[in-house]
């Protein structure tokens, strides 16, 4: 079994609903995302395109982060596929992040979260910072999402990395990863990939399609199907005089 | 155990730049290992001075163990009779590397974690193991000369020192060259470049820092030798750059960066200590470069965040990291020449 994620370029309208969502769910602190975008503009006007390519952990099958940590911190979970970070192993040597060709893996600098450690008010009867994770029980944050916490620590330490796990937790529960829920336009299939009946594998035996940078020999388990093209969408304009005095 | 050293034997100019070094350079570590943080790096741009000085310090001593191994395998007297100056400066060059190492990784417990948790396919792993091995061969060599005890075990020593430390010079280069999908990362062109820029800095730093005139004599060849090689590779990697089409590498302008050696080449005769110095410098120029220019294009979504190509300048306190890896390198070695080497004659021979 392999856990695999399959973007439909056709339906994706770009609106970074999926980026909200994971940073919500999994609670990343100010400054980096799991998930987030690659956006490439190309070609000379009135002939322009722009693309929005979603990005994430791709948890690649070949993945180098894993090849590279020295510890074993990033590793390969064996019965789902995911790459997976232990951070009571990570010394935050920050190999996985120089070996990833994509750009998704971060590091804690600070402790995440920090600001919301201070005591400052902003004007009297307010909460600080500080009362206000308290009042909600959150932990790190007032947004702090306690269902992270079953697999993987709310807030991270300081001197570790993070990156995407596919919300593992949420699959531990039969529930697809946040990102996947909160696409709006259903771009997002999530499902295991090794399974040619499943509906992620139906859509790439549909469309073809094709992981990031597949050239580096990755096998990167998120697979991008369809090109954007713009479809009419509207009726078009009618000649004028038509309909006129109806 | 030199006895007579004393409080005097401190207050000079020498000590008072080690302490500085150690003071300010120190109070920046212990703030990075337990603050906040000051360095200039971010998600994308991650290894910068902190790590460039781990390489410099470690690939010095490596240098430095290699030429002695050399000298105590083929029986060169010239190099033989320093064994215990230059296993202290071996030892307290790779201390310096391991402290400057510690303030990048954030603790020191996570440069003994790595050899409790093993990755035999991680190049860093390996890189950790044989630099480990190395620091207890030449504590290992230096008890014995120090109880005078030399026999059957030297020669098995000195090749294994001569074996492992090629082989962590070597390792590091894996470190960048094992890397995919970056532009100035890959190939084991890198592992050369780490061995021979550890030649070069070692036999460097022994003309540099032991200014005999029979060891800077055979130390300043295999400096020439070295920087010629390395001088080569430099060359290479220029015309390589200016033919590339990645954005961030310099071109051309890379070709500065065989001046110091070119200068050393023609002129180590003429004033030795300072060549070496010039040479020094010039492979840990090389050294940061290779180091920064790897990580200065941005990948995938983190374009988005700092920009498609990066520019990176070390800020104070990464400076002030090199500085503290050299004083502490600097201390051991002055520690251990003052209180280890009293009872050796080791004169301008």
């Amino acid at each position: 079994m392999g856990y695999g994620m399959v973007i439909d370029q056709q339906l994706c309208v770009g609106c970074a609903a999926c980026t909200i969502a994971c940073k919500i769910e999994n609670n990343t602190p100010v400054g980096f995302n799991w998930c987030d975008k690659i956006t490439r503009t190309s070609g000379k006007f009135p002939a322009v395109r722009y693309e929005y390519i979603s990005t994430m952990c791709n948890h690649c099958e070949n993945a180098p982060c894993v090849a590279g940590c020295p510890t074993q911190a990033m590793y390969k979970d064996a019965s789902t596929g995911l790459t997976l970070h232990d951070p009571k192993k990570c010394i935050g040597c920050k190999a996985c992040i120089v070996n990833c060709p994509y750009g998704v893996i971060s590091f804690n600098w600070e402790r995440p979260h920090q600001s919301w450690t201070e005591n400052n008010r902003l004007a009297e009867g307010c909460f600080s910072p500080r009362e206000m994770v308290e009042e909600s029980g959150g932990e790190g944050s007032p947004h702090g999402n306690p269902e992270r916490g079953t697999t993987y620590p709310v807030v991270r330490a300081r001197g570790t990395v993070e990156k995407c796990t596919f919300c593992d937790h949420r699959l531990a529960k039969g529930l697809a990863p946040a990102c996947v829920d909160a696409c709006p336009s259903g771009a997002r299939q999530f499902g295991d990939i090794d399974d040619p009946s499943s509906e992620v594998s139906r859509l790439i035996a549909k469309h073809g399609g094709k992981g990031l940078r597949e050239e580096l020999g990755t096998r990167p388990r998120v697979i991008y199907i369809r090109d954007y093209k713009p479809q009419r969408r509207f009726e078009p304009a009618r000649p004028a005089g038509e309909n006129q005095g109806a | 155990m030199n006895s007579n050293v004393s409080l005097k034997d401190f207050l000079t100019p020498t000590w008072l730049l080690i302490a500085v070094g150690l003071v300010v350079g120190g109070a920046v570590g212990i703030h990075e290992m337990f603050i906040g943080h000051w360095f200039a790096t971010n998600s994308s741009l991650v290894w910068t001075l902190p790590l460039v000085t781990y390489i410099f310090l470690a690939l010095m001593s490596t240098g430095v163990s290699l030429v002695l191994a050399y000298g105590l395998i083929m029986h060169d007297e010239t190099i033989t009779r320093h064994t215990r100056a230059l296993l202290i400066m071996a030892i307290g060059m790779l201390l310096g590397a391991f402290t400057a190492l510690a303030t990048e990784l954030g603790s020191l417990l996570n440069m003994v974690w790595i050899l409790l948790s093993p990755n035999p396919s991680s190049p860093i792993w390996w890189m950790g193991t044989l630099y480990s091995i190395e620091l207890v061969l030449l504590i290992v060599k230096l008890i014995m000369d120090l109880r005078g005890r030399h026999g059957v075990f030297d020669l098995p020593l000195a090749w294994g020192t001569l074996i492992v430390a090629g082989a962590a010079a070597i390792t590091i280069g894996a470190v960048f060259g094992t890397v995919i999908g970056r532009p100035d990362y890959h190939g084991a062109f890198l592992s050369v470049v780490t061995l021979v820029s550890a030649l070069v800095s070692g036999a460097a730093a022994i003309v540099l820092l032991r200014p005999q005139s029979a060891l800077t004599e055979t130390a300043g060849r295999v400096f020439r030798q070295t920087a010629l090689m390395f001088a080569a590779l430099v060359l290479i990697r220029v015309v390589y750059e200016a033919h590339s089409s990645v954005v961030g590498m310099l071109g051309w302008a890379s070709v500065w960066m065989l001046v110091p050696f070119v200068l050393a080449l023609l002129l180590l005769q003429f004033a030795p200590r300072v060549l070496a110095l010039v040479g020094i410098l010039g492979v840990l120029w090389v050294q940061y470069s290779f180091i920064i220019t790897g990580q200065l294009v941005s990948l995938g979504q983190t374009a988005h965040w700092y920009g498609a190509v990066q520019s990176y300048q070390p800020n104070i306190p990464e400076a002030l990291i090199l500085v503290l890896g050299i004083a502490v390198a600097a201390a051991l070695i002055k520690l251990g020449e003052q209180y280890l080497m009293s009872n050796q004659r080791q004169d301008a021979t």
